[in-house]
This record gives C-alpha cells, structure tokens and sequence, in this order.
C-alpha cells in the first residue's frame, strides 16, 4: 500500500473550541484557505457575546448588524461545519502530532432538521424562565429560540434535569405538567396530558398517597404544592362538563389480541395504553365489578364509586370489553383462544369486607383495614409460570415471566403495593408488551427518565421568593378549628386552583406539559433525546472560549442583586440593543426611564480584593459608548462616570472619549465605597466615593446605577487534555509561550488560543489575533501534511 | 379565497426577505409590538439574487400591489457580489413590468439587516403611499 499523509486520515483538519466572535472569524478564515473546520459552541447559537452587544466603539457600528453576517457566513461555509449546544469531553494529542476529540451534543429535544424555527412551541409553553441572553432583564419560555438573529435558528428546549414531583411519581404521571397548564387556564389540556398516562384520574385524585407533594421544593418553603386536590379540580370539572369520553376505539387497527386478567389499576391501564395503539384488548375479572382494590377495598367516602365508574369509561370507550365474573384458570387455554400476549395483574386477594345494602338501595363497602392482609392471586397458574417462595410471579426487569408471552405487574408481582404504583407497572408492562409483539428487543433501559434536578439550587434560586400560602392553611385563618377543618377538605375552586398552580417553582423548567408537542407543525419535539456522544480526528486545535464576566454579587457593598436598580453593563448593553428586551431604557423596580445614571467603572478590574489585578481594557471604552447611547435615547438624562483613571488607548479612543465629555457626561474622579438604597425616593441609590481629585468623601443619588463589571479568564478549557494541561498564565489566561513573536501559541504543539481566551481584548483586537492564531493553525496542517504513515 | 383577499384597503404588498439577515429583522418587528400593515405578506428566500423576474410579475398579476425586495446588501453569506446580481435582476424586473404595461415603479428594493426591524416598517409604510401615487397617476 502506498503512504498517505497524515492529514488524510482526518475527519477534519481544525476543531475550534468557541464560536463568539473570535471562533467564527478564525473559522472563517481557514475555511477560505481550503481547510475543513469543525466549530463547537456550548450555546445554542453562535455568535457569543458580540452578538449581545448594542454598538460597538469607537466607530458606533450596530453590533449585531456586523456579527449577523458573519455568523451566516460561517453557517453556510462549505469548509465549516457548526456543532451548537455541544461540549467538549476530552482532547489528546497522538504521537503523530493529531488530536482526538471526544464531545457530545446536549439533547435539545427538538430535532433540528425538523425545526422551521416558526417559534410556535414559544408561544405555547407554559412555563417562563428568566431569559439568560438579557441577562435576566426579563423573561423567556423554555421551549424558544435563542434570539431573533439566532444561528441556527432553531428551537430547543432548555431542561434543568425532571422536576422532583414528575421524577418521583411510580405512576408517571406529570404533576408539574397539569400544575403548570392550570396555571395558564388550559384546564382540558390538563385533563388530557393527565390521560396520556393513566384514565384513573379521578381515582387518583383521591385515593393517591401524592408522593410528588412529599417531593416538592416549595414543601421546604410555607408547604407544598396541592398537587392532589389541582388533580381533583381538573378531573371534577372534566367529568361534569363530560359525562362521557369525547373519543372511540382508535381507527388504525393492529391485528394483535391480548387479554389482560385483572381488572385492577395495573391491568386496566396496560389495557387502555395498549388499546390507545389499536391492539383488540380485552379484560378477565373474577369479581363481578371492575377496579380491583379500588372498588373493593377503598371505602366510599374516600373514592366514590361513581368517579371510579366514569374512570373505567375512559378504557371501555377504547373498545376495551372487561368480562367480569369470569376467572382465568390456564394460560394456556388464553394462547389457544387467539390471544397473542397475556398481562397478568391480578392483585392480592384481601379479606372481603361485608357488602352493605342501604336504604336508597345503593351498595357500599365496608373495609377496617383496605389491604392489610393481602396475598397475591397466583395459585392457579403454578404450573404454567415461575413462582417464587412467597407466591409472587417471577419476572425479568421488563416485567415478562418464564412464558415469554406472559407479562405480570402489581400487587402479584411485588406483593401489596399502592394503586399509584400498580399504574406505573400497567403503563411499563404495555410498552414492553407492544416492543415483544412488534418483534423489537426488550431493553429496561428505554423507560429511563432524565435525572431529578437539584433541589437545593432550586431553593437557592428561590431564596427571595415571597410567601403564598397554600389554600388549606388559608382557609384556617379566623376560623374555628371544627370549621377550618371542614374547609381545608372541600375541592378547589378554579380560582384557588389557579391559586395554588401559580405556587408552582418550575424546579426543573420544563414541566412536560406537552403543550409544544401539540402545537409544533413539524413533529420536532423528542422528549426521549439523549445526548449524542462523538470521537472525532483532527489535526490541530484552536480555543477560542472567550472571556467570563466578573460576577458582581463578588462585590457585596455595591449592592447588585440586592437593589434591583443596580445593573451590570451587560444588561446595559442589553437594553441599549436593537434587540433589547424593552423598547426603551427602563429601570427593572418600577419599570421607569431614568433621568440620572451612574456608571462605577472597574467593577472586578485591578481590584487585588477579588483577586484580579488586570485591567479589562474594553470598560472605559465601553461606559464612554454605553453613556453616549444612553444621551442619544434618553436626551434630558443625566449621566455620570466614577473613574479611577481613563485608559483610551486605541486609535480613536481618546477622541471617542473627548466627544463623551463633550456631550456632557460628567466624569467624576472618584472611588466608589458602596452604594446604598436611598431613604427618601423609592429605588433611588445614593454612592459613596472618595472624590480623588479633592480627598474628600462625598455622596450622590442617582436613580440607576451601572457597575461596568470587567472580563475574567475562562478557565474551562484547561482541564480539557488528556494527560497534560495547557499551561495559564499568572492571571488564568490560556498562556502564549511568546507573545511577542508567535501569537496564539500555546503549551501544547498543535493547539493555538484565539482572542479573549487569551487576554481582555476588544472585537478589533480580537480580530486580529483570531487571524493570527488561523494562521498558526494552518501552518502546523501543513507540516502535517508533509509527515506519512 | 384568493390570496390577495383584502383585509383593508392598503396595499396589498408581497416581501421578499432572506432568511439569514432581513428576515430577523422583519421578524424582530413582529416581537417588539411595532405596527406595520396587514396588508403586507413575506415570504423568505436565501438569497435575494435567486428572486425570478417572472414572480414578482406573478405576484402583481395574482393581485398584489407591489413587490418588496428586502436584500442583504453586502452581507449575504453566499455570494460576494450579491448586491449586482440583485440590482441586475431588478432592473430586468422592471423591464419586463414595463412590457407587460405595468409600473415600474411598483418593484422596490432595499437592504434590510438583521435588526432593521423600524426601517422595515417605515419602508412599508412609505411603499404603501407611494402605491398609491401610482394607483391615482
Ligand atoms: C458590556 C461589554 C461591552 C462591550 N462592548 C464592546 C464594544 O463596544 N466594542 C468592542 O470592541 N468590544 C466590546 N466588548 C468586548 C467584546 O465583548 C470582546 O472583545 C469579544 O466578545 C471577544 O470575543 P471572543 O470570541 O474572544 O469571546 P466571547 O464573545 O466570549 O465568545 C466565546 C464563545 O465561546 C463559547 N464557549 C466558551 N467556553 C466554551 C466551551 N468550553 N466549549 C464550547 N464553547 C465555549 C461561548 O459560549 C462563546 O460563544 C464588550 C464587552 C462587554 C462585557
Ligand atoms: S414549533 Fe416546532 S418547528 Fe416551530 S420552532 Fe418550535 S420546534 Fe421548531
Ligand atoms: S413540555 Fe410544556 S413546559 Fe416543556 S417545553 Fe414543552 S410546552 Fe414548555
């Protein structure tokens, strides 16, 4: 076999690790000279923060206007592949001089090729986060689009794990998803997600021992959610608006029979999920009514049987037939009788309390103690199927006994259980039963849900929230306590319904309403996306990560985070913007345009208190652009900048700082001691700096304050090497071995740093270097090149 | 129902935008609550220079007023000399109009980037008036 060279072995010649300004402009680059480039970006879109930025100094260029153009260039580059929303696992460098990445994309669970970007799945959600890309000025849904100018310009939603409530429930049923559709008055869709997962809804609703309200966050605030008695709302109100289910036996048939024996909560859910996909289901009962514990051994007073009755009507309106007195004695015979899959949930049998004739010649049961002595209904199938020493059936993790065609769940399998948990097993015994008829391998793994979200930083996020007690507890509040007793029990009315789902924390953000999924027109929503793992060659490597801003809650007594009218420049740039959240500069307490600003400049800059001595070099350029937009937009505005020194170093900047002055900003030397809540006006701040030029302490009220935070080193990429480091400077930045002479070099022969990873730079700068480092970069591919194997 | 169908008595005009730069902008317009006529329909494109002469002539006998092309001017992510090849192809536009008796002037086009979203309307806006010159001349 003849040599080849190297570089033909690779899936692509460069990966850049970053795509704001500095990624895509080295991208571009290279791409032009011929060299195939794959470009990671942790975002949804590219484009990073340049895209954010309102203008850009000294020139006043729109900055989303000049970055569109080139994110779109570098979408649509023949040479340049964009993977978003995707992470970096791991990079070694090979002996022969190439790397192996390893890296995987996050799971949107919206398939991109199918997004048309519409933004209707925005519209529907029903659940609003604060929106990251304004800096939190204001609010987004979960399902959405990045930003108008997004590239790609496709949906994702952004999942923060499962919420505790839907990770707990053993029925599967999604409590955070009904709360958060009657939250936004959508109280048939509540009823009709609860029914994707189990037509016991009314049954549920009073019989559940709701362990999602032992799980929910807002349990460790004034008391959880009243995540049963919302249940109860939607069901009561849906069973008196419809008497009857608005649907029949589904049109698409499959020719498949399956007999369920049990017509208990397992056995009736496996037979309505199974006759949801157009199986021929029919039920075996030994007893003469329906419900298994449910109408046996649950009392009355507790779960009418009336609801229990409109319930079942949701499985026979599906074509269901239940044939009741009539035992199952042999397996067997049901194989012979047509019956291509058997589930078997056949309960416990329990002391059977006496049937009680009343006067008005209704029935009712009476149970001391429902379930307590219970042992499973197993015997007469011994013979046919693996029991063990207890008389449970014997089944493998997908719920099938030693007969494969014979599934079993509930209280025979596990012994005694409750209904909700008896649900959860009929819903996983049909799916498995639909993978064993269909031919498909039956893997346990496939019912795997995402991992709970973390509580505790849901109650750290939470940690301003104010108090919202749950109705039962208002409804004690000066009253008896006979009274209050009574009250606390009766149903929800739909306004304390609303109540009690707007006390909801979105833990996880997304609830699974599925709203989305109904709406979209292309079918893109995939909840069951999972990450997509990828082991790439490359020949050399760019960082190209950017900067971190400082975080300024890191500077207590300038009060950010704690008085809502103090602002990082960011969220100025943000409101400056075209793309602004608002369509005027607004102050966040009252929503008022301010009329005298301040600006406190090296916020987190050449500060050795937050262990960061660097100047930033972009904040004074951009407070002086920030100050002559804000003059622009809001003319009779006052504005004024704390400074320790100017530092308009660039072409251009001093004179971009002098027009500044010109127009009246006023420039105070001054270092500012901290910033507190005036007492007078409400949302007003009063600064207190020490006024450099006279040596004197002095305070000033302004009505909304900027703190021009500085850019810190992103450190993430430092860890990213398998077996080495890349070295950092004494400041974390990525370390060019010699600035002077070879820029963008790093530790690591064959990986170059570009732009802000490796120092605080502007976008000219940035430029530049980027250009620099594609260079570099392209010089080792062609080394590469010259080696053989 | 035809789509020129009238809601009002405006214009009815047909935008072409593209989809990497104008649309955004067009779209932001939408988001931000800015007013703009019912009148007016986009359609997205990927690039301004691959409009045919033969639509907008479509489009103006199907019952439109006016046809909008809302270009990239030197941004486009395709083609360098995006700008001539659409200009080139406007004027072609415009001539074939002329030979099909009708106004030239009822074919406009302007670069709309990706946050124009308040030229977008005043374009509109100034379209429609100017439509209706023509209407009355
Ligand atoms: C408030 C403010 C205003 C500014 N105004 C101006 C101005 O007017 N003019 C000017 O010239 N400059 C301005 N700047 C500076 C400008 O923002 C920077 O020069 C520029 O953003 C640097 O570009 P970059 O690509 O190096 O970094 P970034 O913009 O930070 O982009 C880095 C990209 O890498 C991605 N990334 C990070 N880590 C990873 C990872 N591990 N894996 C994959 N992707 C990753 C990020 O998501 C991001 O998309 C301003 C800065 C601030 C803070
Ligand atoms: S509704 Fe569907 S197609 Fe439209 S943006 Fe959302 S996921 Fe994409
Ligand atoms: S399931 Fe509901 S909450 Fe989740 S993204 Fe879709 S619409 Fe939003």
């Amino acid at each position: 076999m003849l040599p080849t060279d190297i570089s033909q072995e690779l899936d692509y010649d460069i990966c850049i690790v970053g795509a704001g300004i500095a990624g895509m402009e080295s991208a571009l680059n290279l791409g032009d000279m011929g060299y195939r480039v794959l470009l990671v970006e942790k975002e949804a879109s590219i484009g990073g923060k340049m895209i954010l930025l309102s203008k850009v100094f000294p020139t006043l260029d729109c900055a989303s206007c000049i970055s569109t153009p080139k994110m779109a260039s570098a979408a649509h580059h023949p040479n340049v592949t964009i993977m978003v929303y995707s992470e970096i696992d791991e990079i070694e460098r090979k002996e022969n001089g190439t790397f192996g990445v390893q890296m995987h994309q996050k799971p949107t669970y919206v398939d991109p090729n199918a997004c048309i970007g519409c933004g209707q799945c925005e519209t529907a959600c029903t659940v609003a986060i604060p929106d990251e890309f304004n800096f939190n000025l204001d609010a987004r849904r979960v399902a959405h689009i990045p930003f108008p100018q997004a590239v790609p310009k496709k949906a994702i939603l952004q999942r923060n794990g499962q919420s505790p409530c839907n990770h707990t429930c053993p029925a599967g049923v999604k409590p955070h998803g009904y709360t958060s559709l009657v939250r936004a008055g959508l109280h048939d869709a509540a009823f009709e997600l609860h029914l994707e997962t189990t037509p016991l809804i009314g049954s549920l609703s009073r019989a559940c021992y709701a362990p999602c309200e032992k799980e929910c966050t807002r349990g460790e605030f004034e008391g959880s959610v009243q995540i049963r008695a919302i249940k109860r709302f939607i069901a009561d109100r849906y069973y008196e608006l419809n008497s009857e289910p608005n649907y029949g036996p589904v049109k698409e048939r499959k020719d498949k029979r399956i007999a369920i024996v049990g017509a208990g909560p397992a056995g009736l859910n496996a037979a309505f999920q199974l006759a949801r996909k157009g199986y021929d289901v029919t039920i075996f009962e030994a007893e003469e009514k329906a419900g298994g514990t449910m109408q046996y051994g649950i009392p009355d007073v507790r779960l009418p049987k009336d609801v229990l009755e409109r319930d079942i009507k949701n499985v026979t309106a599906l074509g269901v037939s239940i044939r009741t007195n009539t035992k199952v004695e042999s397996l067997e015979k049901l194989k012979q009788d047509g019956f291509d899959a058997v589930f078997l949930g056949l309960g416990c049998s329990r002391t059977r309390s006496k049937r009680e004739e009343s006067a008005d010649g209704t029935t009712s049961v009476k149970t001391k103690a429902p379930g307590r002595v219970r042992s499973p209904n197993t015997t007469p199938f011994a013979d046919e199927i693996k029991l063990a020493a207890n008389g449970v059936i014997e089944i493998n993790k997908t719920l099938q006994t030693s007969l494969p065609y014979v599934f079993a769940g509930g209280d025979a399998v596990t012994g005694p259980l409750t209904i909700t948990a008896a649900i959860g097993q009929g819903n996983q015994a049909a799916y498995f039963i639909e993978q064993f008829l269909q031919g498909h391998p039956l893997n346990a793994a496939d019912l795997k849900e995402l991992e709970c979200t973390d509580k505790l930083a849901v109650i750290a996020r939470e940690a301003r929230l104010s108090t919202r007690k749950p109705t039962k507890l208002l409804k004690r509040e000066n009253v008896s306590k006979e009274e209050g007793r009574k009250a606390a029990k009766l149903p929800l009315t739909e306004e304390e319904a609303r109540y009690s789902a707007n006390r909801c924390l979105d833990c996880g953000n997304c609830s699974e309403c599925h709203q989305c999924v109904s709406v979209c027109p292309s079918n893109a929503i995939d909840f069951s996306m999972q990450p997509i793992h990828h082991q790439i060659k490359v020949g050399s490597v760019i960082i190209a990560t950017g900067f971190e801003l400082f975080d300024a809650h890191r500077k207590p007594t300038f009060g950010f985070g704690k008085y809502p009218n103090v602002v990082t420049a960011m969220q100025m740039d943000r409101l400056l913007s075209p793309t602004r959240p608002f369509n005027s500069v607004l102050r966040p307490s009252d929503g008022k345009e301010p009329d005298n600003i301040a600006f406190v400049l090296c916020v987190g800059s050449r500060d050795s208190q937050v262990d960061h001595r660097l100047c930033s070099r972009v904040c004074c350029m951009y407070t002086a652009k920030q100050a002559q937009l804000i003059m622009g937009s809001l003319p009779l505005a006052d504005v004024t900048i704390y400074y320790i020194d100017i530092r308009a170093f660039g072409k251009g900047y001093d004179e971009f700082y002098e027009q500044a002055k010109g127009m009246g900003v006023d420039f105070v030397h001054g270092k500012v001691a901290d910033i507190t809540e005036s007492s007078e006006d409400e949302g007003n701040l009063v600064v207190r700096f020490e006024n450099l030029t006279e040596g004197k302490i002095e305070k000033r009220e302004h009505d909304l304050v900027v703190l021009s935070v500085g850019l810190l080193p992103n450190t993430s990429a430092q860890g990213m090497f398998r077996g080495t480091s890349i070295e950092a400077d004494n400041f974390r930045y990525i370390k060019e071995m010699d600035e002077d002479m070879e820029p963008g070099v790093t530790s690591i022969d064959g990986v170059f740093v570009a732009g802000a990873a490796n120092a605080a730079r502007d976008i000219p700068d940035t430029i530049l270097h980027s250009g620099a480092a594609a260079v570099q970069a392209a010089a080792y591919i062609e080394n590469l090149k010259g080696l053989v194997c | 129902m035809s789509i020129a169908a009238k809601k009002d008595d405006a214009p009815h005009i047909l935008v072409f935008s593209t989809n990497n730069i104008s649309d955004p902008g067009i779209d932001m317009a939408g988001s931000a609550h800015m007013h703009y006529s019912t009148q007016v329909q986009v359609i997205s494109v990927p690039c301004s220079s691959g409009i045919k002469p033969t639509w907008v002539l479509h489009a103006l006998e199907s019952g439109f007023d006016g046809v909008f092309i809302a270009a990239d001017g030197t941004d486009c992510a395709y083609l360098p000399d995006c700008t001539t090849r659409t200009g080139v192809l406007v004027k072609k536009t415009q001539d074939l109009l002329k030979e099909h008796g009708r106004s030239p002037k009822r074919l406009r086009m302007a670069a709309v980037c990706s946050v124009c979203s308040e030229s977008f309307v005043s374009h509109m806006a100034n379209f429609q008036k100017d439509i209706v010159k023509i209407a009355s001349d």
